[in-house]
């Protein structure tokens, strides 16, 4: 403790009563939480809609029962089975999909957790499917010219995953609104 | 201005003025030229007497090379004994000039390429070297050749900067001539591989008959038995190869081919520069360009015209 | 589809993307400090009261190409990481932004050190969205990521062309 350096010790946050420590709990609604085989359990379901060929039934199932209850591993499967709806529509059939689930009853509901899973798909490293590049770093100490040329394709790490999410925003927009990226903003519920 | 020049202009200018006619001054000035040579020009004694030395870092090394023969060569009578702090000086008196213009016009030329001919003397060497044993080697086939022949000559270290040299080594095939360059910054240095990237491929797309470049991090294999050489691992050091072939070396080239991979190292660093100049002055550009873009976001200041009490107008500012 | 046209087109739809979202975000309002009296700072900067920051967005092209937007009640962060193919690309981006952001100054909403993982960053509060047209702003960001990676690609394409030219310029007198 000697050597600790006092004064870059931020105080408030030793203090229980300071805004820092201000419990974001308080601004949530009580969650039933979602343990990961249940949402294993939905997800098999949802697939089995897919290859049914309901794609906005299984669409439809998937953002109605978000688990915003669950830890970091059950929201990850979620994200992959939503990624995976989105995956399989074809870009003709969004706008119209999206109106028909906007106009319904709870509709703007749906497509704002349809925002979050957009976003949360963005930010996320891409996961298995569509990843082709992985991670690729650049390799600063290389010795020959190998990096030296065109600019070649490298980094497009994830780049096809990334512009179905990308297109699939720009229809939700077009319906739903920008207050829909508000609402991602502001949600507390987080997916 | 896109090659260097051979000679040192300065010295060229200075010469050039003095010698056409108009009345002797007196002289004192050091002038810079690259790879730390300096040169001292003035007149100690007389106005009509100038001396010219040239101090160069490695000259020890290049009179083990025969720099003296070389010097003797191109300034036989004009030689006296270096000044103090100097390597080499040679006297030219005013008043005894050459009378032919053409003459007069070749000892200008001759002495602003001081440094040159002083640099020239491994080269000749290697050259000489070169011619001997290709005759050496005509003799026989390229199997039974005896080792000596195959082998080439030793190598001649030109310490010619702090931390960078030259190496020379003449085969009965070629002369190789190796640059250690070292680039301290990361940005030298990508923007040095990005050149010398082009350099070794300029033979293959335009320049079939130019010599053969190569550029590595490791000391090449001529250099295997040179000791004290720079560590390439950390990227910082380089080695440019440059492989004269035959038709570079012929008795009718070969001053030139000397004059002119003399200045690789300082055109190479002298196009970097430019290159570095040149994208700052862009982004300065460029950044200009954002800012207008950014000052369109601020609502337009509204040049109003007020009036004072007693009704002189006058303008807001900003 | 060629390479070029694929990615023109994939360029579109993230700068829609990142419009959107941006304008979405630059709702500020002013918001004077909880922890300390008489202060006004940016909430997302001073991150000392959780409950005015909101979640951030990410909007990303592929890996190398993203940009985060942290928002809070007063002010936004819009970070840009930007395309590095190579090390020629990586030390111009370096350069680039350096520079840009000595200059921070003139700027207004630039920010002197991007974020971690990021090239540069901006820094947007609520005193700026009152000055400035908010929409605008958007467009600048907008533009500046357009031309920053034009920009690089035009600097590199210019020194991979001087080296060419003067590789030969040496060279042909051996010739």
């Amino acid at each position: 403790m000697a050597t600790a350096n006092w004064r870059t010790i931020n105080i408030d946050l030793l203090d229980p009563d300071s805004p820092s420590n201000f419990s974001l709990t308080s601004l949530l609604p009580t969650l039933a939480p979602v343990s990961l085989p249940e949402v294993q359990n939905l997800s098999s379901q949802i697939r089995q809609l897919l290859r049914g060929g309901d794609t906005e039934g299984a669409l439809r199932g998937a953002l109605e029962n978000a688990p915003y209850g669950g830890d970091a591993a059950a929201k990850d499967l979620h994200l992959q089975t939503v990624s995976e709806i989105l995956q399989s529509i074809k870009q003709s059939e969004m706008s119209p999909l999206l109106t028909r689930i906007y106009t319904s009853p709870g509709g703007p509901e749906t497509l704002d957790v349809l925002m979050k899973y957009l976003y949360k798909g963005m930010s996320a490293p891409p996961s298995a499917p569509g990843s082709a590049g992985g991670s690729r770093s650049l390799t600063p100490q290389a010795t020959g010219f190998s990096q030296i040329g065109g600019r070649v394709g490298g980094g497009e790490g994830g780049g096809q995953a990334m512009s179905v999410l990308l297109s699939w925003h720009e229809k939700l927009v077009e319906v739903a609104g920008m207050g829909c990226i508000v609402r991602v903003m502001t949600d507390r519920r987080t997916v | 201005m896109l090659l260097l020049d051979y000679q040192n202009v300065l010295i060229q200018s200075l010469l050039t003025e003095r010698f056409s006619g108009s009345p002797p001054v007196s002289i004192d000035q050091v002038v810079s030229d690259f790879d730390n040579v300096a040169f001292h020009v003035s007149t100690p004694e007389t106005r009509s007497k100038i001396l010219i030395s040239i101090a160069v870092k490695c000259y020890k090394e290049l009179v083990q090379y025969g720099a003296q023969e070389v010097l003797e060569r191109e300034y036989g009578p004009y030689i006296v004994s270096p000044e103090a702090g100097y390597d080499f000086s040679v006297l030219i008196d005013l008043d005894n000039l050459p009378s032919e213009p053409e003459a007069r016009e070749d000892l200008i030329r001759r002495v602003s390429l001081l440094r040159r001919n002083a640099m020239a003397a491994p080269f000749e060497r290697a050259f000489d070297d070169f011619a001997h044993r290709q005759e050496e080697a005509s003799k026989f086939t390229s199997e039974s050749a005896p080792e000596g022949v195959r082998e080439g000559g030793e190598v001649m270290t030109i310490h010619y900067r702090d931390e960078e040299a030259i190496y020379i080594k003449a085969s009965h095939d070629r002369v190789t001539v190796i640059f250690s360059t070292i680039f301290r910054e990361e940005t030298d240095r990508i923007y040095g591989k990005v050149f010398l990237q082009e350099f070794v491929d300029a033979r293959r797309r335009a320049i079939q008959n130019a010599p053969q470049v190569l550029f590595r991090n490791e000391p090449p294999l001529e250099l295997q038995n040179v000791r004290g050489l720079a560590d390439g691992s950390h990227g910082e050091v380089g080695y440019v190869t440059f492989v004269l072939f035959p038709r570079h070396l012929t008795p009718q080239r070969r001053q030139e081919t000397i004059s002119h991979i003399q200045t690789f190292r300082d055109y190479f660093h002298y196009h970097i520069k430019a290159s570095k100049a040149y994208i700052h002055s862009r982004m300065r550009r460029r950044t200009a360009d954002f800012l207008q873009v950014l000052n369109r976001a601020r609502p337009e200041n509204e040049e109003k015209e007020r009036k004072t009490a007693s009704g002189r107008t006058f303008r807001v500012q900003g | 589809m060629t390479d070029a046209a694929l990615k023109s087109q994939s360029l579109r739809p993230y700068l829609l993307c990142v419009r959107s979202s941006l304008t979405a975000a630059l709702s500020l309002s002013n918001f004077a400090s909880q922890t300390s009296e008489r202060h006004n700072v940016p909430e997302v900067e001073a991150a000392s009261s959780p409950e005015v920051l909101l979640n951030p967005l990410t909007v990303s092209r592929n890996e190398n190409e993203k940009v985060l937007i942290e928002p809070s009640i007063n002010s936004v962060r819009i970070s840009i990481k930007i395309k590095q193919a190579d090390e020629i690309e990586n030390i111009l981006v370096h350069k680039f932004t350096r520079f840009l952001t000595q200059r921070a100054e003139a700027f207004f909403i630039l920010r002197r050190k991007p974020v971690k993982g990021y090239d540069i960053s901006f820094l947007i509060t609520n005193t700026h969205t009152e000055e400035m047209l908010k929409h605008k702003l958007v467009d600048f960001i907008i533009q500046f990521m357009e031309e920053v990676d034009k920009e690089i690609s035009e600097m590199k394409l210019f020194l991979n062309a001087r080296a060419r030219f003067v590789a030969e310029a040496f060279l042909s007198p051996f010739d």
